[in-house]
């Protein structure tokens, strides 16, 4: 089983990306956070062994995307967390520095499009979590 | 008939009265001023002959006191200190007399023959061959001694043998070898040389005649002598030989080469050398040229010597080297600094000359200018010198600090630069490279120091590096220093000239095109990031109405866009409003 969880301080953004999500196919009920602390908070209290993907804005009040992954790196249940950075704009210096960061796996520009759910599908890593 | 009217004293050793008076009666009949003396036995005429001298002594072989006759006869012969000794003798003895001869008797007589003639006759033949003989001996100790005490060495050689059979104390203290060790030796052991024409030499002296030669011998130290030898031939001792006399020429020898030598060594430095020398007169007209002339005018020796020398010097310069020469009137010597000749291609020369008076020297007899030839020297001092007014010009020019260090000695020189550039007064600048450090900014130092130190290191090359200079005020100037090492054939380092530029203003503009990039750079990410979050919900918020036409809540949909669109519209206003101000700002700046 792999929870999707959604951190982004914004409603609509949120919303949005539930409501693509369920129609996607993706997730029926995906989590969501609109701070970077409690989501840490949540993984703390989760199993080790269970699968996470995170959709992880960068800007946000507070912890940052950028913060948020300096402290999951040293968590236990980090090696089973794969995250997708999601970006209002994606410049070229973000990029760059996602890229030294062994958990995420790609790079998303928002509004997250249908052909982004599917390309999320179709990770390699991530395949054997969606074939029903 | 008297032979002699010289007064003679006679010694008579006669025992027999009757015959005394016989002989002294014919002895008077021979001479009137004759003395006779007698003796009767050998010890009276021993004590006459001791206490007087006769000038002949007649002997009676026949005395009581002396029966052995040779005895008898070489002890008067002893007596007579030179005077002839004349034997009596009876007829039985004749063959006694005879022998008494060789014992050195003059003459003898038999008594029974005897006659006033007779007597007379060897009387005086025996005193005249004394003479003779004494005269003789006389001689010949004369040129034994002019041989023996002869202050060069001189010897006697055996013309056949070629060996020494006489040597003098000269030679003996010429050549070490001992009077014996010569008497051993040939001349051919005295030859130095081996190349020397021997069987020439031997033949010469094997020839009859005079000759002399000059010859090497070998001392017994080893030493070599040259010698200047005379030979005679002579005969020595019943010998074909030769008498040389050597005349030691070994040290006017050594002092001709040590001339020769001189005399070459002066000739090659004025004739080879690349200086010119001249002899003039006070009128410029030359008597001596040497070949040099060729080098330095193209003009030989032998044609240059025609002309005047004035003829040859540039006009603006005549007078120069002209009242130069009449100062040698009261010097001895004058330099002339630097003239132009000219040479046979008409081109001009600069000739740098020493002039002596050396009229008083007979061999010279005029003025004696040397010349070098100094044109390529004046032109790169002409070339220095432009060099030099350029750097000048720079120097002053410039609104940079100039600085020049002298690595080795620890010296700065710096322009005027840091006295308006920096304003340091003259009294406060020190030319110790410690004073230039401790006004680098600190935080600045180590990066200078390592930039510098890297150029050491190298040996070569320039350096440019930036850094903040503290001015007398305490502020701090910011500065571009390039700075370029120079070293010597080795490497090191001797001299470090740099010029600091005042790149303040530079560097303030730069530090306010920073900041004001900075500010679009803060633009830019707020409309990548601020602006593009409402963009991207309404886009989103639109897919969603336009995919998903089954969506129940449309109506929150909308309303979703809605608060998007005025959110994005707040931030554009808010943009532009700080986009004015940065610009404003700036402009201020």
């Amino acid at each position: 089983m792999l929870k999707v969880i959604i951190i982004d301080d914004d409603d609509i953004m949120v919303f949005l990306q539930r409501k693509l999500f369920q129609k996607c196919g993706l997730t029926k009920d995906a989590i969501t956070f609109k701070a970077a602390t409690e989501a840490i908070e949540f993984l703390k209290n989760e199993e080790i062994n269970q699968h996470f993907l995170i959709l992880l804005d960068i800007n946000m009040p507070g912890m940052n995307g950028w913060q948020f992954l300096d402290i999951l790196k040293k968590m236990k249940i980090s090696k089973n967390v794969f995250v997708i950075m999601v970006t209002s704009s994606i410049d070229c210096y973000d990029k760059e520095k996602a890229g030294t960061y062994s958990n995420v796996i790609d790079f998303m520009e928002k509004p997250i499009s249908i052909e982004n759910c599917n390309r999320i599908k179709d990770y390699v890593l991530l395949k054997e979590f969606f074939t029903n | 008939m008297p032979y002699k009217s010289l007064p003679l004293h006679i010694l008579i050793i006669e025992d027999q009265l009757s015959d005394f008076i016989l002989i002294e009666y014919y002895l008077n009949e021979v001479q009137n001023n004759i003395k006779i003396s007698r003796a009767v036995s050998f010890m009276q005429a021993e004590n006459l002959l001791k206490y007087s001298t006769f000038d002949a002594i007649l002997l009676d072989l026949s005395l009581r006191d002396e029966d052995n006759r040779e005895t008898l006869t070489k002890n008067i012969v002893v007596l007579a200190n030179n005077a002839p000794v004349i034997v009596l003798t009876v007829y039985a003895d004749t063959g006694f007399g005879v022998k008494s001869l060789s014992l050195g008797i003059s003459d003898y007589l038999l008594k029974d023959e005897l006659n006033a003639a007779q007597l007379s006759k060897s009387i005086h033949y025996g005193i005249e061959r004394k003479r003779i003989e004494s005269q003789l001996r006389e001689s010949e100790n004369k040129y034994k001694n002019l041989f023996d005490s002869s202050p060069l060495p001189m010897w006697v050689l055996d013309r056949c043998s070629f060996r020494f059979l006489s040597v003098n104390a000269a030679a003996v203290d010429l050549y070490g070898y001992s009077w014996e060790e010569f008497l051993g030796m040939s001349i051919k052991d005295l030859w130095a040389g081996t190349d020397d024409p021997e069987t020439e030499i031997l033949e010469l002296i094997r020839k009859d005649g005079f000759f002399k030669l000059n010859i090497s011998h070998r001392k017994k130290n080893g030493e070599i002598v040259h010698l200047k030898i005379q030979s005679n031939p002579i005969i020595f001792d019943g010998k074909e030989a030769r008498v040389a006399l050597a005349n030691n020429i070994t040290a006017s020898l050594e002092a001709k080469q040590a001339l020769k030598n001189s005399e070459q060594r002066f000739k090659a430095l004025v004739q080879d050398g690349s200086d010119l020398v001249m002899i003039l007169n006070f009128d410029g007209n030359l008597t001596y040229v040497s070949p040099s002339s060729k080098l330095v005018m193209g003009i030989t020796a032998e044609l240059l010597i025609n002309y005047n020398l004035f003829e040859f010097i540039h006009e603006d310069d005549l007078d120069q080297v002209k009242g130069s020469i009449i100062m040698l009137q009261s010097k001895k010597r004058v330099q002339i600094p630097s003239y132009r000749i000219k040479t046979s291609n008409n081109k001009w020369k600069w000739l740098e000359t020493i002039l002596t008076n050396l009229y008083d020297d007979t061999s010279v007899n005029g003025i004696v200018a040397n010349s070098r030839d100094i044109t390529e020297f004046v032109q790169q001092e002409k070339e220095l010198m432009e060099s030099l007014k350029r750097y000048n010009i720079v120097e002053k020019a410039t609104s940079d600090t100039i600085t020049d260090y002298d690595v080795q000695n620890d010296v700065m020189h710096y322009n005027e630069g840091m006295e308006l550039m920096f304003g340091y007064t003259e009294d406060q600048i020190s030319a110790k490279g410690s004073w230039w450090d401790e006004k680098v900014h600190p935080e600045d130092v180590e990066r200078v120091k390592n930039k510098v130190d890297l150029v050491y290191k190298k040996g070569h090359g320039s350096l440019q590096v930036e850094y903040r200079f503290r001015c007398a005020d305490g502020s701090y100037k910011y500065i571009l220093d390039r700075t370029y090492l120079v070293t010597n054939e080795n490497g090191e380092p001797l001299r470090m000239i740099g010029s600091m530029q005042d790149i303040t203003e530079i560097h303030n503009y730069i530090e306010t095109i920073e900041r004001h990039n900075d500010r679009l750079k803060d633009i830019a990410w707020t409309q990548s990031h601020v602006v593009r979050a409402p963009l991207a919900r309404i886009m989103g918020l639109i897919d969603s109405l336009e995919n998903f036409e089954d969506m129940d809540d449309q109506a929150q949909l909308l309303s979703h866009i809605l608060t998007s669109a005025r959110e994005l519209d707040g931030i554009i206003r808010k943009i532009n409003s700080k986009t004015d101000e940065s610009i404003s700002h700036s402009r201020k700046c």
